[in-house]
């Protein structure tokens, strides 16, 4: 059997068999004596042995092997569950890992690690090594036997028992080996009533399916070769796996279709043929049926993301001697693919920075007369059109003065300043070279990765924010947009040139009247609802100073978390989808705007990025 | 000659309404227990065909009972009387040496088809 077709399908299902056994690890962790986790465990482990022994990967079967020996061991209490070997078992899922990188990178899974074999199977030397010594000797030398599925019907009562009346009785034809999933299954009442195993016997097909048939309610009897079975069918409904290239590119297409259909809109209302104007409004539905669907198929959990990190907060807790709740929320919030590639680096930062920076040790806390044990919360929400993803802790906050010292220093703020806002601090702390700063104790760290973080996020079109209060904590909010690709915007003028504003980041949009004009700390601002909105002139940054602004102008309200600009253009044009191009801005090109993009009448248009504005 | 049953099943009304359905089938009912320490004994006095078990009695529950009356007779021919959520239980008893099982509520054709299986 060609195995090379199988790779990539064994990598990302080992991944998530990987993932789920982190999971069950830290549930078990939690509470010692849960018996789902254990079952969690050796189901995902069992598969991954499976698969890896399929595709030859023996380094990889072997670990697995040894780890499940030991849970077996665990699972029927001739051996008890103790820290040290919860660790074991949290090392023996590293070497898989490790294992099952190596052989996606194409490269040989290293050789196994003697000493953790040797290690698990001390641990589960408790008590005899069971049958699944046996499975693996068969599984591993040469497949024996013929591979035999069998369905029992849906309507039936308590499929596990049945299922394990036909195991019996195929039992009594010759040896069944390599049984999936494992018989433990077959006693929850959730076994929907699927399994596979080998059987080694003398007895032609006919007579296995009519001994199988014998035991009742059974739907199916097939035989087949082995290929590796999901342990687990699809029972969230039906799927497929799709290369996220293809998404991509078929994202691109309706990228383009989008300009194209735009056009189309707006040469048919010019032309004023009602026919045509009627056919073009129906292929704009269908085009834009289209996007979302396509957007849709993209649009990914920000869970996927997440679950790496409450086993990076376990171990580092362990490392840095402190007591952690790490606590998610929102981790159904769904983002497009593409974005949450991108967004699982800079918030793994942030989460270290808490860890390490922000959160104290127990002896710490307790003489600040907090609990021992700290929290952690990461968040996903969803606010209008982004996502804000907030990652937050009970540490000791950032020491403003000594920020502040160190930025008046560095010249980074008028020597006269006293005080730092949340936004100002920010800044601070993301400015390249501040985080070399270690003198500071206590706080040199703050600095390493806010402008890495700060960077990576603006690069997705996104923001960062930070919330600090000395001695109760911090929290760093990161709004990443819904979608890379296209955008909902707001067409605005200066002259005869176009500019696009996000609506992600649009608040409201209001007139802008001399009348309502204040200054704050010399700076003109906008008085909106009693509020007062620093303005932002967008002929100034473009630099058109003609004198043609027209005598009443809008202003767009920017808004970013708390914070607002309210931009002041010659008139609204209106709203618009447009295609985000990548944007390689020429040298002297002022970093205001975050991209190009086609207009529906086909001419071009900048986007301005409003997170640079303020 | 029709086949030969013992009933095992500590409620009164477990034990007739099982008993009616096999009478009406054409069995013969040749005994009760309502424990698993009776069954066992019954088992070995009456030698029936057939048995039909409950799984939680009291003095010895239905699986060690499948499991005294396997050591002394592999070929006996015994059937499990489950109730819903006992999954875990059934699958036990089949390792204890259980041929089938039926599940309460009782639907009469589905324990007549479980016994013609079990005697099959």
């Amino acid at each position: 059997m060609d195995h090379a077709g199988y790779a990539a399908l064994f990598l990302t299902e080992s991944r998530e068999h990987l993932r789920a056994c982190n999971q069950a690890l830290l549930a078990w962790e939690q509470d010692p004596a849960a018996v789902e986790p254990v079952d969690a465990l050796f189901r995902a482990i069992h598969t991954i042995k499976g698969m890896a022994a399929t595709m030859g990967h023996d380094a990889i079967a072997r670990v697995a092997h040894s780890a499940e020996n030991l849970l077996d061991a665990l699972r029927t209490g001739r051996v008890t569950v103790t820290p040290g070997l919860l660790q074991l078992l949290f090392g023996a899922v590293d070497q898989l890992a490790n294992g099952v990188e190596a052989a996606g990178a194409g490269t040989v899974p290293a050789a196994h690690d003697g000493e953790l074999l040797a290690a698990l199977d001390r641990a589960a030397d408790g008590g005899a090594v069971g049958a699944a010594t046996a499975e693996y000797a068969v599984h591993q030398i040469l497949p024996a036997g013929r591979a035999v599925s069998v369905a029992i019907r849906a309507d039936a009562q308590m499929r596990g028992g049945r299922a394990m009346l036909a195991l019996r009785r195929a039992g009594s034809l010759g040896t069944v080996t390599a049984l999936r999933p494992a018989a433990a299954a077959f006693e929850r009442e959730d076994f929907d009533g699927r399994f596979t195993f080998r059987l080694e016997s003398p007895a032609p097909n006919e007579e296995v399916v009519a001994a199988l048939v014998s035991v009742g309610d059974i739907a199916a009897v097939t035989f087949e070769d082995a290929v590796p079975e999901r342990a687990e069918p699809a029972a969230r409904g039906r799927q497929i796996r799709v290369d996220l290239r293809r998404l991509d590119a078929m994202m691109k297409q309706v990228g383009e279709l989008v300009v194209a259909r735009n056009r189309l809109v707006d040469l048919a209302i010019r032309r004023g043929d009602p026919e045509l104007e009627a056919t073009a409004e129906r292929i704009a539905r269908l085009v834009g049926g289209l996007q979302s669907e396509v957007i849709q198929a993209r649009m990914t959990p920000v869970g996927e993301v997440f679950d790496r990190f409450p086993r990076l907060v376990r171990d580092l807790g362990r490392d840095l001697g402190k007591q952690v709740r790490f606590e998610m929320e929102g981790e159904d919030i769904e983002l497009d693919r593409a974005v949450l590639d991108e967004i699982g680096d800079p918030l793994l930062h942030l989460i270290r920075n808490a860890m390490d920076h922000g959160l104290e040790t127990p002896e710490v806390r307790i003489a600040a007369g907090k609990a021992p044990q700290g929290r952690l919360l990461l968040s996903a929400s969803r606010e209008r059109n982004s996502v804000a993803i907030r990652v937050s802790d009970d540490g000791r906050g950032i020491d403003r003065s000594a920020i502040l010292a160190r930025a008046r220093r560095d010249g980074m703020v008028d020597a006269g300043t006293d005080t730092l806002t949340d936004d100002q601090l920010l800044r601070v702390l993301a400015r390249p070279g501040f985080s070399t700063a270690r003198t500071v104790s206590g706080v040199s760290g703050r600095g390493v990765g806010v402008d890495v973080v700060a960077t990576r996020v603006r690069a997705l079109g996104g923001t960062l924010a930070i919330q600090t209060a000395e001695g109760k904590g911090t929290t760093f909010v990161v709004h990443v947009p819904l979608t890379l690709a296209i955008v909902r915007a707001l067409l605005t003028s200066i002259g005869s040139e176009r500019y696009a504003v996000p609506l992600a980041y649009v608040a409201e949009t209001v007139e802008f009247d001399a009348r309502s004009v204040t200054a704050v700390r010399d700076r003109e601002a906008l008085v909106v609802r009693d509020r007062a909105i620093p303005t932002v002139h967008l002929r100034d940054l473009v630099s058109m100073n003609d004198g043609t602004a027209p005598k009443y102008r809008p202003s767009v309200i920017l808004e970013i978390g708390e914070r607002r600009a309210a931009l002041v253009v010659d008139a609204l044009l209106g709203q618009q989808d447009i295609v985000v191009e990548p944007f390689d801005a020429p040298r002297g090109m002022p970093s205001f705007f975050g991209g190009a993009t086609i207009l529906a009448d086909g001419a071009p248009a900048l986007i301005l990025d409003a997170a640079a504005l303020l | 000659m029709s086949h030969t049953v013992l009933v095992c099943d500590d409620a009164i009304f477990m034990r007739t309404m099982i008993s009616d359905i096999l009478t009406q089938a054409g069995f013969e009912i040749v005994g009760e227990a309502e424990s698993g320490v009776q069954a066992v004994e019954k088992y070995r006095q009456l030698k029936p065909d057939l048995v039909t078990m409950d799984i939680v009695m009291p003095d010895m529950g239905g699986i060690d009972a499948v499991r005294e009356i396997c050591k002394t007779d592999p070929d006996a021919k015994v059937l499990m009387c489950s109730a819903m959520g006992q999954q875990a239980l059934v699958v036990e008893a089949i390792q204890a040496g259980a041929k089938d099982f039926v599940v309460k509520p009782f639907q009469p054709s589905r324990v007549l088809e479980a016994v013609q299986r079990v005697l099959g």
